[in-house]
């Protein structure tokens, strides 16, 4: 016995077949069973765009996600917008196609139905305009035109869907299955009688296995709908946020003493994937190259982690292994992660080395917590992502760093111990020499970063 | 945005250089645009490819019995299925030639890259057809293979094609080309001062944003239609027939909207295979690549090797150019030698010049098109060794080149004779323009150092065989049916002209592009001949469709035509006549059209010429994090003749999508490949074009200095602007850091390893 995947298509409630792969992605569904071919397919890797539908939320928010990434058995009760059902008044283009129609915002025309996308979001949701487009490749405009179009939008004050809320769900198809479990104890009980399964957050690293890897996995465990694992609060200490909560959802809670550590996630990825991406998902997956672990690793983040035989408590440092390698159990899922405000007179900074300042995989990722008093270092925590098989704490360069006077000569010898510290591999986006070096340049900033906050944040300010 | 006008070749526009909303436009935000992969016919089937995992390989033998076999597998191709095109004689169709185009399609004798297509398989859906491929049992006899140009041209580089001999040596050097004025060395005699330094660049890829894809209907009675995305579906019917064996007027090619092509969708891939498989099944098949195959296997441009020597006097007198430009053809020959080889030194009156190319084969996919091919590559060596020789001779840049700039009647290499050369107005427009006299901090911060640098850049332009049909409708509006493809807005233009010279609303013209069977031959979209062809074509159409109208209304006045004018969409009794009738308007006369003579409508078939070269200056202000290598482009402003902008939103387009592509080749985009010949970043993901937070709001310059070759003074466009950035971005650099990049791209390692050089 399954359950149906349903879900509101343009403003109309459609049940699937039963029969139907929870694991079609969503692009795959549109283009083909539901017959709505204006969403495009440019790279099925999350990259281009040219996919992106809108979740329209039952509070008005509208997220930008990349249908190749999506799993039907992840749309379970949610809203989805294509190009097709943005409409305005008796069926012309509504204001924001018109606008980018006006503005000669579209040539080859084949990333524009995803850019009117994500331009109808960005008129609701507001913000920079080059974050609202930076994930959404255009070869032949150079943007310019674009960009002109997404300044001037306006919010068509359209209704919120209305959505009834779906517990949870079992998808049962083709030897597959996908289980939406409903509780945590639920959800345990899966994971302790399902260790193989994939566990599913946002999907913008497991999705590749489909969309990309044409691959069809006999079970997911989709951890969505676990109340424990959406839930966010900030308080005077810090934020607590379920492992399943998006980094949409988190970005609004940085601000103070955190907000360096936004503007690293205002990079990562795209708005497309900060849509669905969650933190648990970068520790789960512990890949090097993960943005949040470096800070987490700074902040000393703790993790809630459970099972069926019970929970603990632990600091990130003591759950990454190794290369794409956690300390977690077979049976043991992370539920959430205490991410501490950084201490009074701390200074936190946060990097992120890559080719593209938007939308791509770190080369180098930094982060770096300093506690400065009387003139010398108090206290320093550095830690990166990317030099090595995880991402790690930089002890000798800590060690060189603490107590130093807080001069460039005293960040520069910090530096020159890093190499102590690490063992950058070598790949095309960086030889281990220049992955160095470029670490190394990254703390010689930090003198700067303390000394002389006000210079720009970033080499790529805009 | 700037606009310096001469005269207009037609006065008082209406619609002539209006930002008009194009036809297609509405189609396009609202998805319903049809692309090839949205294509669904009944009973339709999948075709996939199977690729070689080898770079190089001989096949030995490729046993399909297992794939067919397998239930829902409807159809299996190999290399026997398409037609063969012997060695030792050359067919060509344009450019390309067909031994090189079958071997391309279907791996034949040897896999020459990881990923040349060796089988194809059609089943009842992706994954049986997917599966069918992995059941298909190819013996190879991997071999030694060769990826760079200098390994490829070494005395005991493994050899692709042991019919390729250079200097009666079997060899990978597939050909050479030169371009020669006066004496070279003698010139160099006569020379104060002689940069030479020798340029890489690897190769990029066009980055269209659609993949290729078709579906193709092979009908009992043996026709075939085929819709696919392509830049001339006159290209795909000749191509596909030759290798398929189907006459060409057997073949319906359809053109799709063409989601970008960039000049890489100048030839293909997936339909020959996909009429075979749906020729062997009896099913329509779809094909549609995916990005990796796009990447892995669909073509790049060259990669380069080239040498550029420059001399000139003390005063600034360019005496002799020497360029030797060595170009990765991938596994098939066919650089675009043309671009360096006539193209770099073109914009300049040098009296002693010599420029050959060579064109090397190794184990990547063979090359395409792309946008100004192989010229932007030239004029990074060649403009950066300019820049060099302006430091070494004090002289500002910009200045040098208006020195040397070509006049009317200069001759360049390449063999022309210019007529009229608006380069020195481009040279003009940027030492004048506020950009390049705005002061520039260059160390406005610790770590960061700023600098600015200019290029120039050249390419031929082209003209050639385009057709038209103008029709009125029964009702008075107008349909325009041309025939190739609309990359970059040439419907847009083509409204723009029809609705001014029928003096009617623009709304009431449509523009269509025709298939093969509806319109007459029209050559490629590419060699930025569109606009400027298909305006001449549509022009000489509606100038034919108003010599009707004015018959018409002569014919129910009972006056003589020469007596009847065309004013403002409605027929004008003139002359003697004038004033003694009221006007007929185009709905009238399209009204009365059966009884007054039938159908009002007209086409021109032509061989268009006269499409004179494109010249560019371009200014680029960038930034480089000196601790972290990464270097920025803060500004950029960009100069071009562009004769008559038809429709400027359009024009302006073409140049900020050049840019921006010349910024990706500069930086950041490259193709890398492993130990074992293997792609690395055959992704989106991991090959980086631009998004865009990486570039700035690109400002072109549009110079409207008219083409007096044209009616309405339209030159091509599309392609100049992708020359100079490659070099215009170097020397900004080496005006931030003093270290001149002769490598590309100037990626974060690159620039983090010449600082610590430094």
């Amino acid at each position: 016995m399954t359950d149906r995947i349903t879900l509101v298509l343009n403003g109309s409630p459609v049940a699937l077949p039963p029969d139907t792969s929870p694991t079609t992605t969503l692009l795959d569904w549109l283009r083909g069973p539901a017959g709505l071919c204006g969403t495009k397919e440019g790279c099925a890797e999350g990259d281009c765009g040219a996919c992106t539908v809108v979740l329209e939320g039952p509070d008005g928010g509208r997220a930008p996600v990349n249908a190749c990434l999506v799993l039907l058995g992840q749309v379970h009760g949610c809203a989805v917008r294509t190009v097709e059902g943005l409409r305005g008044p008796d069926g012309a283009p509504h204001p924001v196609q018109r606008a980018l129609a006006e503005a000669d915002a579209t040539q080859c025309g084949f990333c524009t139905p995803g850019i009117a996308m994500a331009a109808w979001a960005h008129a609701r949701e507001g913000g920079s305009v080059h974050e609202a487009l930076a994930g959404n490749l255009c070869r032949c405009t150079g943007y310019r035109p674009i960009i002109e179009a997404f300044a001037g939008l306006e919010d068509d004050g359209a209704a919120p869907p209305s959505l009834p809320p779906v517990g949870g769900a079992t998808f049962a198809a083709g030897g597959q299955v996908f289980h939406r479990p409903a509780s945590l104890a639920e959800l345990l009980a899966l994971r302790a009688a399902h260790p193989e399964a994939l566990l599913l957050a946002g999907g913008t690293d497991l999705g590749l296995l489909v969309s990309e890897g044409r691959q069809r996995p006999p079970a997911v465990i989709h951890l969505a709908t676990v109340p424990e694992l959406g839930a966010i609060a900030a308080d005077a200490g810090g934020i607590t946020l379920g492992a399943a909560v998006p980094y949409a959802r988190l970005l609004p809670l940085l601000d103070g003493s955190l907000a360096p550590l936004a503007g690293l996630l205002a990079r990562l990825g795209s708005r497309q994937i900060r849509a669905l991406g969650t933190v648990g998902g970068n520790l789960g997956t512990a890949s090097p190259i993960g943005d949040m672990l470096p800070p987490l690793l700074v902040l000393g983040a703790t993790l809630r982690i459970a099972s069926v035989r019970g929970e603990r408590e632990s600091g990130v440092e003591d759950v990454l292994l190794g290369y794409r390698k956690t300390t977690l159990a077979p049976d043991e899922v992370i539920v959430s992660i205490r991410l501490p405000r950084p201490p009074d007179g701390a200074v936190l900074a946060c990097e992120k080395l890559s080719r593209r300042h938007d939308q791509d995989i770190s080369a180098v990722g930094g982060a770096f917590l300093l506690r400065v008093a009387g003139g010398r270092v108090a206290e320093a925590r550095l830690a990166f992502g990317g030099l090595g098989p995880m991402a790690a704490r930089a002890r000798h360069a800590e060690a060189m760093l603490t107590g130093a006077l807080l001069a460039p000569a005293c960040f520069a010898d910090a530096a020159e111990e890093l190499a102590q510290d690490v063992a950058p591999l070598s790949d095309w986006r960086g030889s281990a020499a220049y992955r160095l070096a470029a670490a190394q340049g990254l703390l010689r900033r930090l003198y700067w970063r303390v000394a002389k906050p006000g210079l720009p944040a970033e080499v790529h300010a805009l | 945005m700037n606009v310096i006008s001469d005269k207009l070749h037609v006065e008082n526009n209406k619609w002539i250089g209006t930002r008009t909303i194009r036809p297609d436009g509405a189609d396009k935000v609202t998805g319903r645009a049809c692309y090839a992969a949205d294509n669904v016919m009944p009973g339709m089937i999948w075709g996939k490819v199977l690729r070689s995992p080898h770079a190089h390989a001989r096949i030995r033998s490729i046993d399909t019995s297992k794939a067919e076999a397998l239930p829902g597998v409807k159809a299996v191709v190999t290399a026997r299925d398409i037609v063969d095109f012997p060695l030792d004689k050359s067919v060509m169709l344009g450019i390309q030639d067909m031994r090189w185009m079958c071997r391309n399609v279907m791996a034949r004798e040897k896999a020459l890259f990881h990923g040349h297509p060796v089988a194809a398989v059609a089943a009842i859906n992706e994954e049986v057809a997917a599966e069918a491929c992995r059941l298909i049992e190819v013996d190879y006899e991997v071999l030694p293979h060769v990826i760079e140009i200098e390994d490829a041209i070494r005395p005991d580089a493994p050899i692709l094609h042991d019919f390729l001999t250079f200097e009666d040596k079997p060899s990978n050097i597939a050909g050479r080309m030169e371009a020669k004025l006066g004496d070279v060395e003698a010139g160099f005699a006569q020379a104060d001062v002689i940069v030479e330094r020798t340029f890489r660049t690897r190769p990029v890829h066009q980055g269209y944003i659609e993949p290729q894809a078709c579906t193709v209907s092979y009908a009992a009675d043996g026709r075939a239609t085929i819709w696919s995305s392509s830049q001339g579906q006159f290209m795909v019917r000749a191509m596909t027939s030759l290798l398929t064996g189907v006459p060409q007027s057997n073949i319906k090619a359809i053109p799709a909207e063409i989601g970008g092509g960039f000049g890489a969708k100048t030839i293909i891939y997936l339909e020959p295979v996909a009429l075979l498989l749906s020729k062997k099944s009896g099913r329509p098949v779809k094909m549609v690549m995916t990005r990796d195959e796009v990447m892995r296997a669909t073509g790049p441009t060259s990669g380069s090797l080239s040498t550029v020597r420059i001399g000139a006097r003390r005063d600034g007198t360019i005496v002799a150019a020497q360029g030797t430009f060595y170009l990765q053809a991938g596994c098939l020959p066919g650089s675009p030698l043309r671009g360096p080889v006539g193209c770099s030194f073109a914009p300049y009156e040098i009296p002693n010049v010599l420029s050959v190319g060579y064109d090397v084969v190794s184990n990547r996919s063979k090359v395409a098109a792309y946008r100004a091919p192989g010229a932007p590559l030239g004029a990074y060596a060649t403009e950066s060794v300019l820049d060099e020789l302006a430091g070494k001779l004090g002289i500002d840049p910009l200045e040098l080149r208006l020195k040397n700039s070509a006049k009317p009647g200069s001759k360049a290499a390449y063999g022309a004779t210019f007529g009229k050369v608006t380069f020195e107005e481009t040279i003009e427009a940027i030492r004048t323009h506020e950009h390049y006299r705005a002061p520039l901090d260059k160390t406005p911060r610790p770590g960061v150092k700023r600098g600015r640098g200019v290029a120039s850049g050249f390419w031929y332009n082209a003209g050639g065989e385009s057709s038209a049909q103008v029709n009125i409708t029964e009702d008075g509006n107008v349909l325009v049916t041309t025939g190739h493809p609309d990359v970059g807005g040439s419907r847009a233009s083509i409204a723009n002209v029809t609705a001014e010279l029928l003096g009617i609303e623009h709304g009431r013209v449509s523009v269509q592009i025709g298939d093969t069977s509806s319109i007459g031959f029209s050559n490629l979209t590419g060699g930025s001949r569109v606009t400027f062809a298909s305006a001449m074509v549509v022009t000489q159409s509606t100038e034919k469709v108003i010599t009707q109208l004015r018959e018409r209304a002569a014919r129910i006045w009972k006056i003589d035509p020469e007596a009847v004018t065309w004013e403002n969409g409605e027929a004008r009794p003139a002359g003697p006549n004038a004033g003694q009738f009221p006007p007929l308007t185009l709905t009238e006369l399209a009204a009365k059209a059966n009884e007054m003579g039938g159908p009002i409508g007209a086409g021109v078939q032509l061989n268009t010429t006269g499409a004179d070269p494109g010249f560019a200056t371009h200014v680029v202000d960038v930034e480089v994090d000196v601790d972290l290598g990464i270097i920025r482009v803060l500004r950029y402003t960009a100069a071009q003749d562009v004769g008559r902008a038809l429709h400027p939103s359009y024009v302006e387009g073409q140049i900020q999508g050049g840019v921006v592509q010349g910024i990706g080749w500069a930086l950041s985009e490259e193709y890398l490949y492993d130990r074992q010949g293997r792609l690395d970043n055959a992704s989106f993901l991991d090959y980086r074009m631009p998004v865009c937070s990486d570039v700035p709001m690109i400002e072109p310059v549009m110079l409207e200095i008219p083409n007096p070759k044209h009616p309405q003074g339209v030159r091509g466009v599309g392609e100049a602007p992708i020359v100079p950035p490659l070099a215009a971005i170097a020397n900004a650099v080496h005006d931030a850091l003093g270290i001149r990049f002769t490598s590309l791209p100037m990626s974060p390692p690159k620039v983090v390893e010449a600082l610590e050089g430094a």
